[in-house]
């Protein structure tokens, strides 16, 4: 037995979050383990908590209590006061995140895009960085793009360049928000190719999407979250092909229904 | 009427040099009413409480009073309550800069408020520190997205600058004004005080909207 497997890369452990003081309850009592290696989709429903997830996971929002640990460490806890959130911010420097709607600094070329934290939070040399990044670029088939301002460049490519951005951080772990949502469907597969190069890399990652296509194709493992807690936890074979739990399958005949 | 514009080639020198106090007058007020407007904009979008009350009074107050008054203002009342002579050079300057300063504000927390927050959220998930955020993504966007804007600030304040005519010095306007008395031509020197106005400030409001159109087509900002 290989025992480094046994060690979950992410703990989440009955993860809290509500908005309004309380009024809406978004996670209410999240668990999730996820093993290194893993590629987990979560589906759901909007408003289910699936993004929340993720935005907590990159220490974007607080919680009201629960815990997560990151690679054995502690990462995110609920602190001893009322609304005190602690983060662990070095831990947060090996995660990485792309958003639904590219978030490029729209001021800097695709280059200087990708070069401004590492030179700046690791203090790497610029050349070096800008190495590494070119490399980077021409692997995801934007080597041309370099000196192109995120304006000039299209959805697909705008969020080509987020990916490699978060990567340039050597994450070891990637959340992908949806990243898909906002591009016309032609560009859509270009995406999601670079993603499911890097899950050939055996890059950990959770992934948000409303691709039933592509949930298929690059998870490990699929996670239904509905109104705010985990319905159903399987292989993606189980979750999507023949679900155990009735909303799961409604659900997925719904979106299926969209999708034909 | 007959109008004869060559009596004004003998007072070029006289006009050029009240160009000159005039130009030399609005850029120096031009550069320090941007800092204090930076400054401003960024004290009416703080958490402090006290800071934002402060700067929001100082630009109401500027914005809803006339550039005259708050001009013979510090011509006539700073000097008294410091009890110091101020040259008119030096109360032009105060007078201009707290009015550009406070149009400006307005600008520049324009262009702060409409940084989306997510760009805040990209700086949390690439791990920049706060120094970074505020440098290398807020301030050059502000900047950027606040460059037309100025620009036309810059203009108003170049024609309002003749207001300190009002007040004796000698600016293109006062001067103009002087010679146009001593020779009882109005029509013509007047005519040509506009004129070098207009040819400073239209190639200026020109160049305000081929900016804008570079930096929305280039930057989309």
């Amino acid at each position: 037995m290989i025992m480094s497997f046994s060690l979950p890369l992410v703990k989440m452990q009955s993860l809290h979050k509500s908005y309004a003081d309380g009024a809406i309850q978004v996670l209410k009592g999240i668990d999730i383990e996820m093993k290194p290696g893993e590629r987990v989709v979560v589906i759901g429903p909007s408003g289910g908590g699936k993004s929340t997830l993720l935005r907590v996971m990159m220490g974007l929002e607080k919680i009201d209590s629960g815990s997560v640990t990151f690679d054995g460490k502690p990462y995110i806890s609920s602190g001893s006061s009322e609304s005190k959130t602690v983060i662990d911010m070095s831990v947060r420097r090996s995660i990485g995140m792309v958003f639904q709607h590219y978030t490029l600094f729209p001021h800097l070329n695709v280059l200087q895009n990708l070069i401004l934290a590492p030179c700046k939070v690791r203090g790497e040399a610029k050349s070096k960085a800008q190495d590494r990044a070119q490399t980077l670029l021409e692997r995801f088939g934007l080597g041309a793009k370099a000196k192109a301002y995120p304006a000039q460049l299209s959805g697909g490519q705008k969020q080509r360049v987020a990916i490699a951005r978060a990567l340039m951080l050597d994450p070891k772990l990637m959340l992908f928000d949806e990243v898909t949502s906002a591009l016309d469907p032609e560009l859509v597969g270009e995406v999601e190719q670079v993603i499911l190069q890097l899950a050939a890399q055996n890059m950990p990652m959770m992934i948000v999407t409303h691709d039933m296509w592509f949930a298929r194709n690059i998870a490990s493992r699929v996670i239904f979250c509905a109104g705010g807690v985990v319905v159903e936890d399987g292989p993606p074979e189980q979750v999507l092909g023949s679900p155990k739990e009735e909303r799961t399958k409604e659900f997925i005949d719904r979106v299926f229904h969209i999708n034909q | 009427m007959e109008l004869d514009f060559s009596i004004l080639s003998k007072f070029q020198y006289a006009l050029l040099l009240g160009l000159w106090t005039t130009l030399k007058l609005t850029v120096i007020c031009i550069v320090l009413g941007c800092a204090l407007g930076f400054a401003v904009g960024l004290a009416r979008t703080s958490r402090n409480i006290v800071l934002r009350a402060l700067s929001s009074a100082y630009v109401e107050f500027f914005r809803g009073t006339p550039v005259l008054v708050q001009l013979f203002w510090i011509f006539f009342c700073l000097p008294l309550m410091l009890g110091v002579e101020l040259s008119n050079f030096t109360s032009g300057v105060v007078a201009l800069t707290l009015y550009m300063g406070a149009i400006t504000s307005e600008t520049f927390r324009a262009s702060l408020k409409s940084i989306g927050p997510e760009q805040f959220d990209a700086c949390v998930a690439l791990g920049l520190p706060r120094n970074v955020q505020v440098v290398n993504v807020v301030l050059p966007q502000a900047v950027l997205r606040a460059i037309p804007t100025l620009l036309s600030n810059c203009v108003s304040l170049f024609k309002e600058s003749a207001l300190v005519s009002a007040v004796g010095m000698a600016d293109l306007m006062f001067v103009g004004q002087n010679i146009s008395n001593n020779t009882a031509r109005p029509v013509e020197v007047l005519s040509v005080v506009a004129l070098i106005y207009f040819v400073i400030a239209f190639p200026l409001t020109r160049a305000v909207s081929v900016i804008e159109a570079r930096i929305l087509g280039k930057l989309a900002i």
